[in-house]
């Protein structure tokens, strides 16, 4: 795994209060490729997702120690502006949750807060790039003006998805988004997650091992908050090197 | 099996009488509600017209200040006749004033018409010119204080608290009381606001400015609960999905959150609106119970509002301010319908949005 690291995480501990939920987790992610995070409920998976564009400052209590670099910059030095931070490292969440507002405004409301055009036009360009990219576009370019809510769970994933990429971030942080959708609609976000790789570095916390190895090139496996084992993702569904990975991906607890 | 059959037959049952209860509980609030609605329809209605003469034959008939007026084609008779006119109640009246309306009658020269002074006139002495003009004017200038007042202190507080509030014990304890506030019974805010208003701001006593401030302080407490649950009740995925897109916390805030909230919080104010319009008991502690005979020209002038002249009415034993009062009392319940078909429509509004 030669290639330049988008992101690279050093001696990450995390404590919600006196509860430490992760233990100095270290990982490079590698641009321009698609990183699984796997492992049980409660393994800290979600938690370190979240420290990569800090939403978990808005948690109560919630400390961090270590190092988050992008592009060798720490993101959680005392100079970065989280809200310029969140326009390069865009997320998508678990449950789809557009704002009830209609499908062009969704799109265009991170462009619109980040004044990203000039002209309206050049808005309108954006947000038809942007549903085109999330392979949405075609199934609702008669209804840009619609609620948002009416499109159904995975065209709503897809309009998120879309969301995201209209402010033109570098990275996507995916959190489980296809544990709420049905298995046609995660086939069109996988196939999705695919090509978006080649403009975007993305990172997926995924429940779904074969979903994690259908779509990611790098995949880490974590458990009770220590990141167990990471490799590329062929290599550590074939011949995981710690037990507990070979545990978990053969079914035997999880 | 057995036994299985008869736990179903219990469980049966006890649906049944639950659902039988609460049949029964609903029916005796309509029976209630309606009792007492029609009761104030039935006694206050005739209160929207009154007795007039075409005749200035008999004087003593007329009401007492027909000699000071103005001719008019017909003239409003004395609260007597009114009573005898509409009910038949003749206590007050003399055998031969009783022969005189008859004479009237028989001559078409008495009839019953639109009360439109009741509607246009300020309070009286006589019932028969008494009206709810005063009463309106003053409700709508200290409910205009109350809301210039208690809405943007209610909702700044109410987002404050939520949203940007560290949360620790001083702020625990600032809700709590806030919440037992909301609780506080409403004249000790009228004493509140004897104490801060008139005695050590030293404001003119009965003013709507005075009274609207009073009620502004108890609906306070009131819209920040009502604001607070509001801003509760938006998704957090909400505030996610902006935050995760860059906006700034003020941003989330007047975005998403408040636009969400808002059904919410206009419900919550609407309804605490309505609330002061129908207060009292605040408002005899500041002393806006006195007789005044002008509808007020301003914030500072002497003013009433509508149900503490309807408490004024309902202490006079005169048939015709019981009329009175009847009446009043449905024009404030039009009132709070009103606000509350207002406060229904928003949200209603902001539903179809959604």
């Amino acid at each position: 795994m030669n290639m330049t690291s988008k992101i690279d995480i050093k001696h990450l501990n995390l404590f919600y209060g006196d509860k430490q939920a992760l233990f100095n987790v270290s990982l490079k992610i590698p641009a321009f490729q698609t990183t699984a995070l796997i492992g049980p409920s409660g393994c800290g998976k979600s938690s370190f997702l979240r420290c990569l564009n800090r939403m978990n400052d808005i948690v109560p209590h919630a400390r961090m120690e270590g190092k988050v670099l992008l592009d060798r910059e720490d993101i959680y030095a005392p100079s970065v502006d989280v809200v310029e931070l969140r326009t390069r490292v865009g997320m998508v969440f678990q449950k789809p949750n557009p704002f009830p507002r209609s499908i062009y405004e969704n799109v265009a409301y991170g462009p619109r807060i980040h004044a990203l055009f000039k002209r309206k036009s050049e808005l309108d360009e954006i947000v038809e790039v942007s549903l085109k990219r999330a392979a949405l576009w075609e199934e609702i370019k008669d209804r840009l003006h619609q609620p948002a809510t009416r499109l159904s769970g995975g065209q709503q994933q897809r309009l998120c998805i879309a969301r995201a990429i209209a402010v033109n971030p570098e990275v996507i942080l995916m959190d489980e988004p296809c544990s709420a959708l049905d298995p046609i609609a995660t086939a069109k976000v996988e196939e999705l997650i695919d090509e978006l790789r080649e403009k975007f570095t993305l990172i997926i916390v995924t429940h779904n091992l074969q979903q994690a190895a259908r779509v990611s090139q790098q995949t880490a496996f974590f458990h009770s908050g220590y990141l167990v084992e990471t490799g590329e993702t062929g290599a550590l569904f074939t011949m995981p090197q710690d037990e507990k990975t070979q545990g978990y991906i053969t079914g035997r607890y999880g | 099996m057995m036994a299985s059959l008869s736990s179903l037959r219990k469980r049966r049952l006890k649906e049944r009488c639950f659902r039988w209860a609460g049949l029964l509980s609903v029916l005796l609030a309509l029976l209630f509600l309606g009792g007492i609605l029609g009761n104030i329809i039935y006694k206050g209605v005739p209160a929207f017209f009154r007795t007039e003469i075409s005749s200035k034959l008999y004087p003593n008939l007329l009401n007492s200040h027909a000699r000071y007026t103005a001719d008019s084609l017909w003239i409003v008779a004395s609260d007597d006749v009114d009573m005898y006119y509409k009910k038949g109640y003749a206590d007050r009246l003399s055998p031969p004033q009783i022969q005189e309306i008859k004479t009237l009658k028989e001559g078409g020269q008495i009839r019953l018409a639109f009360n439109g002074g009741f509607f246009s006139h300020s309070d009286s002495r006589e019932p028969e010119l008494a009206g709810i003009w005063g009463g309106l004017v003053g409700s709508c200038l200290t409910l205009l204080i109350t809301f210039m007042t208690a809405f943007p202190l209610g909702v700044g507080t109410a987002l404050y608290l939520e949203e940007f509030a560290p949360k620790n014990q001083l702020t625990h304890w600032i809700e709590a009381n806030i919440n037992n506030l909301a609780a506080v019974p409403s004249i000790l805010f009228g004493l509140l606001g004897l104490v801060l208003f008139i005695h050590f701001l030293g404001l003119p006593r009965p003013s709507a400015l005075v009274g609207g401030l009073t009620l502004g302080l108890m609906s306070l407490p009131v819209i920040v609960v009502a604001t607070r649950s509001a801003l509760l009740s938006v998704p957090q995925t909400l505030k996610e999905a902006a935050l995760g897109l860059g906006a700034t916390p003020l941003q989330v805030l007047f975005h998403h959150v408040v636009p969400t909230a808002l059904p919410g919080i206009m419900t919550g104010v609407i309804l605490s609106l309505a609330r002061a319009l129908g207060e009292t008991a605040p408002l005899l502690i500041i002393g806006m119970v006195a007789f005044i005979a002008t509808p007020p020209a301003h914030f500072l002038s002497p003013a009433t509002v509508l149900p503490v002249q309807i408490f004024n009415w309902s202490r006079s034993s005169e048939m015709g301010f019981i009329e009175n009062t009847s009446g009043a009392i449905l024009v404030l319940l039009l009132l709070l319908a009103l606000l509350n078909g207002v406060a229904v429509l928003i949200r209603r509004r902001f539903e179809a949005l959604k």
